[in-house]
């Protein structure tokens, strides 16, 4: 499999103030962005924010080219939603919903440049260790995490290969072509991973 | 206690449109003590399925299967801590994006510090030599390191018994060279299905799967000799088609 581009940016070592800040004040401002971007209702507060969030990826040291493979990975569909939204609601409103989505998505990756995977879930346990009282296992929260990490760049990749099988085969055109095998692969990808789990003990509850 | 028992083994399964299951293994019954086992057989003969028994990844739909002490149904998670697989694919298997952090998440569950587990996961990962890949991604690395990290991976919680479906499938004649003595020197007792008759030529036991059964059970050169006599068999009564018309 080739073209597993990465939607978020994996981690990048480094000492940076991003790096050594405390894991929760990253967690929370990823959960602020999100928040934000159903609250903010004007464009150039969101370009503002946007611009802020780069900023802050760029003091990560993870370097301008990883801030642009992470917004390219989401160009596409960003287009299509900035497009129907241009037409059913008009320019503003759709550059600011895809201002926002941009927001988010360079805030994840500000987490995820600048935070060990293990850190990470760690983070994860972390926070969802209240709700083992309501009998929640917070491992399961983190392998949840750690397998959706894995599964994006994945899918990017098997959409790569299935793109290539189909030019091959003079099907670019043919949209089946191109979505019923990916589908087909990422359900056996699903049962495969879930297999691999199963066989390394792993997401299964921590008491007997 | 030390030991792996299939008794009166059956698997079958639903098929869509039809009354009447599948039957993928039938009346399997077997004591396997030795180190070194090698499973062999042609493609969809059962070997898989007779392995994914072995971890409870696959119950018996009769029967039972016992690994040291603990059924693979009723103690299942004790059985996974006891019983290490390895897939075909490794890439099927790594969940993490990096090695180092592939082999931290195995020692998750055992090792909560996670300075402890770091460290844990160096000295693992040494033993495989793949300390100076540990922090390239997965997809960067070549057939044999996916499938020596997939091994250590599965190692790094010391499994008593080691189960490989077709490690060596896809990788070259280098790396399957490797595999084969990095499997040599393990402790663990190894249970393997290959289509590799040399390395099945290493095992101390050889069980050949023919249509859901054990057709044959015993010495290794003995083993692969009956392998080959069942594939020219079958190809005398079934004559490849001719891709030329």
């Amino acid at each position: 499999m080739r073209g597993h581009g990465f939607l978020i940016a994996n981690y990048v070592r480094g000492n940076s103030i991003i790096h050594r800040t405390p894991l929760w004040l990253k967690f929370l401002v990823v959960a602020a962005c999100g928040t934000a971007s159903f609250l903010i209702v004007d464009w150039t507060v969101s370009l503002v924010v946007f611009a802020i969030m780069c900023g802050l990826f760029l003091l990560t040291g993870a370097g301008i080219r990883r801030l642009l493979r992470a917004i390219w990975m989401v160009t596409p569909i960003l287009l299509v939603i900035g497009l129907f939204q241009w037409w059913q609601l008009g320019g503003p409103t759709a550059a600011r919903i895809v201002l926002n989505v941009l927001v988010c998505v360079v805030a994840a990756s500000v987490l995820t440049a600048t935070t060990p995977v293990q850190a990470l879930l760690d983070g994860v346990v972390a926070l969802a260790k209240p709700f083992r009282r309501f009998g929640a296992d917070p491992e399961r929260f983190a392998l949840t995490i750690a397998v959706m990490l894995r599964s994006i760049p994945f899918i990017a990749g098997t959409f790569s290969d299935v793109r290539d099988s189909a030019r091959a085969r003079g099907l670019e055109r043919n949209p089946r072509a191109l979505v019923l095998p990916v589908f087909i692969t990422t359900v056996a990808y699903a049962r495969q991973t879930g297999d691999a789990l199963a066989a390394r003990g792993l997401g299964e509850p921590e008491r007997d | 206690m030390n030991s792996i028992s299939f008794n009166n083994v059956s698997v079958r399964v639903p098929v869509d449109g039809s009354n009447a299951p599948k039957t993928l293994l039938q009346g399997i019954s077997l004591d396997l003590t030795e180190r070194r086992i090698g499973v062999i057989g042609a493609n969809g003969s059962g070997k898989s399925t007779l392995l994914r028994l072995l971890n409870g990844l696959v119950e018996p739909s009769e029967g039972n299967v016992v690994v040291h002490g603990d059924d693979t149904v009723a103690d299942v998670r004790r059985v996974r801590g006891n019983v290490g697989f390895v897939f075909t694919d490794p890439l099927s298997q790594l969940v993490m994006p990096t090695g180092r952090e592939d082999v931290e998440l195995s020692l998750r569950r055992s090792i909560k510090n996670s300075g402890k587990r770091a460290a844990r996961a160096e000295i693992v990962l040494d033993r495989f030599g793949l300390l100076h890949l540990a922090d390239q991604s997965i997809y960067e690395l070549s057939g044999g390191e996916r499938q020596l990290l997939a091994l250590a991976a599965v190692l790094a919680v010391d499994p008593a018994v080691l189960v490989l479906d077709e490690p060596s499938t896809l990788l070259d004649l280098r790396n399957r060279e490797l595999l084969r003595r990095t499997v040599a020197e393990l402790d663990q007792q190894v249970i393997m299905s290959t289509h590799d008759l040399d390395l099945a030529l290493d095992m101390d036991r050889v069980l050949v799967v023919e249509s859901g059964r054990i057709v044959f059970d015993g010495g290794a050169a003995d083993g692969v000799a009956r392998y080959r006599a069942l594939c020219a068999a079958s190809l005398l009564s079934e004559p490849l088609g001719d891709v030329s018309r």
